[in-house]
């Protein structure tokens, strides 16, 4: 039971500060489009260009190699540093990647890996459907084998940067009559092939990164399955729990760093009595203090985490409680955030802008959603940590 | 940096469990009620001869030379097992005795000889390192020779007969004695210059009894929705009771990891101590809280009777909550310490 680093690591640490203090963007990263794309590869390349792209990949496929608690660092760091998220490049480097390794055939990583981890592709992902959110076994998006390619017609939705992305990792029902886990398989689609439209969807934020993608018997050649053909079932489930493991450091230490600001902020804006300082309301001051008390929990359950992985080898379940506080802190921190700012709190500032109360309020509402429901994390927890009956 | 529990870490913890089950079980706890002494000497001098009043010690005293991860994980399983007794008191005592340079008084109390009680100060009570006065409340006084008060700003032991008749009334909880004291300016015997590093390992000790509490109330509930059955199923099957043990289990894991976290970084010395120490204590508490709470909904009709255990976790929580600091102490702290390194 020890928090403290070894000489290593902390020498690691101060490596990872100094280069991330003198490599970060210079600019604040655009609100939409295809300039985040650039803005968000740029910055992928930088990191690949000094050795310190995909800390998490293994040595193999040109990863840093790093180890669990040395990522640890790196996304404690790049949080403190308050660098933008990754963003356009997360289901790349966190998702589609790691799937890939696991995976797809020699030639398939060799094409796409260090296209990933060089900053030169963005890829998306094409999992839920209409008729498919949560129960993802629902899927019905059509992938016809017709000689060497699939053939594939359906649509699915919530695909964050379809707009922007090179490739997806998508699912398809390639077993004619199949259902539920069965007959679906994973591929590797071109997001530039003929029949795909993409259009984005608004959201409550104001972001437009958001996409429902529409195939209308868009052909892509069945060298592009990873793993066999209807199993693709399983090769989707091969790294739910990659990404639960240390990705979502950064995001948590972001947030403690949010919590702190709030503190600031709370010195400087009138209360709620309209003469003090926020901070002078009781409310508002135990609230401070218990939002600093509950983000420093969720570090340390990280840090157990981390540790249950060290000693076990692979993540286990208990990622999804951390996912779960985390999305419950963000929204109660957002709340918090508008009850101190009172009318000030009714000005729309961009999430991407300094300073944004509104913008952060709005897009908290995204995270008990995404990743998983906080409803789908409970069920988790219940049936994999827990062991009850299903 | 390995914030889990090593091998022989846990293997402390599973003896104390051990004994705890054999010598404080809640039967035995039930089996005291009425007796002035929740635990019987027999029972004391188990403890002490497993060597539960001095983990943290050095041999030296009669301790067993280990430190503050280990006494954490003994009181998690005292509060897991709601056992009674002047555990947290005589433990803080050795390390007040030791630090105050009385090895004698330190050895009797590892040894089991010597109980201390516990004093809250009652608003408008005064502590010095010389002097108790005004109305304290005391736990645990029986056979006791000394009472400790420990604050942030002080650490005294006094001796039990300067503090005049204590007149007992009923507790909320069948395995604490609660009574009051009107203090008139009774002498301390020992007293710490610097009672911060004992203040903080009050705060993690009794932390940990509120994990603990947490700990057991998410197990019991989640065995319950395992084997009842209503409807034809398991109780379990239904999200409604499902997600309120995933719930449980949220609360109990953030204030368990927030906890060793704690444990750790007082035991290193690091500078932010108190912030982490005093975040385990309010994520504990309300861990505790909502998780005795919800296991008795969990075990409907049968959560509410006296004769089962979880109203015992219900009851000790609030004692706990009430030991050393209180929540808004301790979020009126937070927000005035610096944030964590």
């Amino acid at each position: 039971m020890d928090v403290g680093f070894t000489a290593e690591q902390r020498e690691f640490r101060e490596e990872v500060r100094t280069w991330l203090a003198e490599n970060r963007p210079k600019q604040t990263r655009p609100m939409e489009g295809l300039e985040t794309r650039d803005y968000d590869l740029a910055w992928q390349r930088t990191q690949f260009e000094a050795g310190w792209a995909g800390v998490s990949w293994p040595k193999e496929f040109g990863g840093r190699g790093a180890t669990l608690i040395e990522q640890l660092i790196w996304y404690e760091e790049y949080g403190r540093a308050d660098l933008p998220s990754v963003d356009s490049c997360f289901v790349g480097l966190n998702h589609a990647g790691p799937t890939l390794m696991a995976r797809a055939s020699e030639e398939q990583k060799a094409f796409h890996l260090p296209k990933i981890l060089a900053g030169d592709v963005i890829w998306c992902q094409g999992f839920s459907e209409p008729g498919a959110g949560s129960d993802l076994a629902a899927l019905s998006a059509r992938g016809e084998i017709d000689g060497d390619e699939i053939v594939v017609t359906g649509q699915k939705i919530w695909t964050s940067f379809a707009n922007t992305a090179d490739w997806q990792e998508l699912l398809v029902r390639t077993a004619p009559g199949s259902s539920r886990h069965q007959g679906i398989s994973w591929v590797i689609c071109d997001m530039k092939s003929p029949g795909i439209e993409i259009r984005p969807i608004k959201t409550m934020d104001g972001g437009a990164e958001f996409c429902e993608v529409f195939y209308d018997e868009v052909r892509i050649p069945l060298a592009n399955v990873v793993g066999e053909v209807d199993k693709g079932w399983d090769v989707a489930m091969s790294t739910l729990s990659f990404e639960r493991g240390t990705a979502f450091t950064a995001g948590q230490v972001r947030l403690a760093h949010v919590v702190e600001r709030l503190v600031d902020a709370a010195r400087t804006v009138v209360g709620p009595d309209g003469k003090r300082p926020a901070i002078k309301d009781d409310e508002i001051s135990r609230r401070l203090a218990l939002a600093r008390a509950e983000v420093a929990s969720m570090r340390a359950m990280t840090y157990a985490n981390i540790c249950r992985t060290l000693r076990t080898g692979s993540p286990g379940p208990e990622g999804s409680i951390v996912k779960l506080y985390y999305s419950e802190l963000q929204q109660e921190v957002a709340r918090l955030a508008m009850d101190i700012l009172g009318l000030d709190g009714l000005k729309f500032v961009s999430r991407w802008l300094p300073n944004s109360w509104s913008g952060y309020f709005l897009f908290a509402f995204s995270q008990s959603i995404g990743g998983g429901t906080s409803e789908i994390q409970r069920n988790i927890i219940g049936d994999r940590v827990l062991g009850l009956p299903r | 940096m390995d914030l889990l529990p090593t091998a022989e870490q846990t293997e402390i913890a599973n003896a104390a469990t051990e004994l705890l089950s054999k010598e404080l079980s809640t039967a035995q706890l039930r089996a005291r009620i009425g007796e002035a002494d929740a635990v019987s000497p027999a029972a004391w001098q188990a403890c002490a001869g497993m060597g539960l009043l001095a983990l943290g010690l050095p041999s030296s005293v009669g301790g067993a030379d280990c430190g503050l991860p280990e006494e954490t994980l003994l009181f998690r399983e005292i509060g897991r097992h709601v056992a009674p007794g002047p555990f947290l008191a005589t433990v803080l005592a050795g390390h007040l005795a030791l630090a105050a340079g009385d090895e004698a008084l330190a050895g009797r109390l590892a040894a089991g000889s010597v109980r201390v009680a516990h004093l809250e100060p009652t608003p408008g009570a005064s502590v010095t390192a010389a002097t108790l006065e005004g109305r304290f409340q005391v736990r645990d006084w029986a056979g006791a020779e000394y009472a400790l008060v420990l604050g942030p700003q002080v650490a005294v032991l006094v001796e039990l007969s300067a503090l005049g008749p204590i007149t007992a009334y009923p507790s909320i909880d069948p395995g604490v004695r609660v009574g009051e004291v009107d203090v008139a300016g009774a002498p301390v015997a020992l007293a710490l210059a610097d009672p911060s590093e004992l203040y903080l390992r009050g705060l993690v000790l009794v932390s940990a009894q509120l994990v603990g509490i947490a700990l057991a109330a998410r197990d019991l509930s989640v065995e319950h929705a395992k084997n009842r059955q209503q409807f034809g199923k398991p109780i379990g099957v239904n999200q409604a009771i499902k997600h309120k043990c995933a719930e449980m289990a949220v609360a109990a894991e953030r204030a368990h990891s927030q906890l060793l976290f704690a444990a750790a970084t007082c035991a290193e010395g690091r500078a932010d101590s108190e912030f982490q120490a005093r975040a385990a204590k309010v994520i504990a508490f309300d861990a505790a809280r909502k998780n005795a709470a919800a296991t008795i909904q969990v075990h409907g009709g049968m959560g509410w009777t006296s004769e089962f255990d979880a109203h015992l976790l219900v009851e000790r929580a609030e004692f706990l909550e009430n030991t050393l600091s209180s929540r808004s102490d301790n979020l009126a702290a937070l927000i005035g310490l610096d944030a964590p390194q």
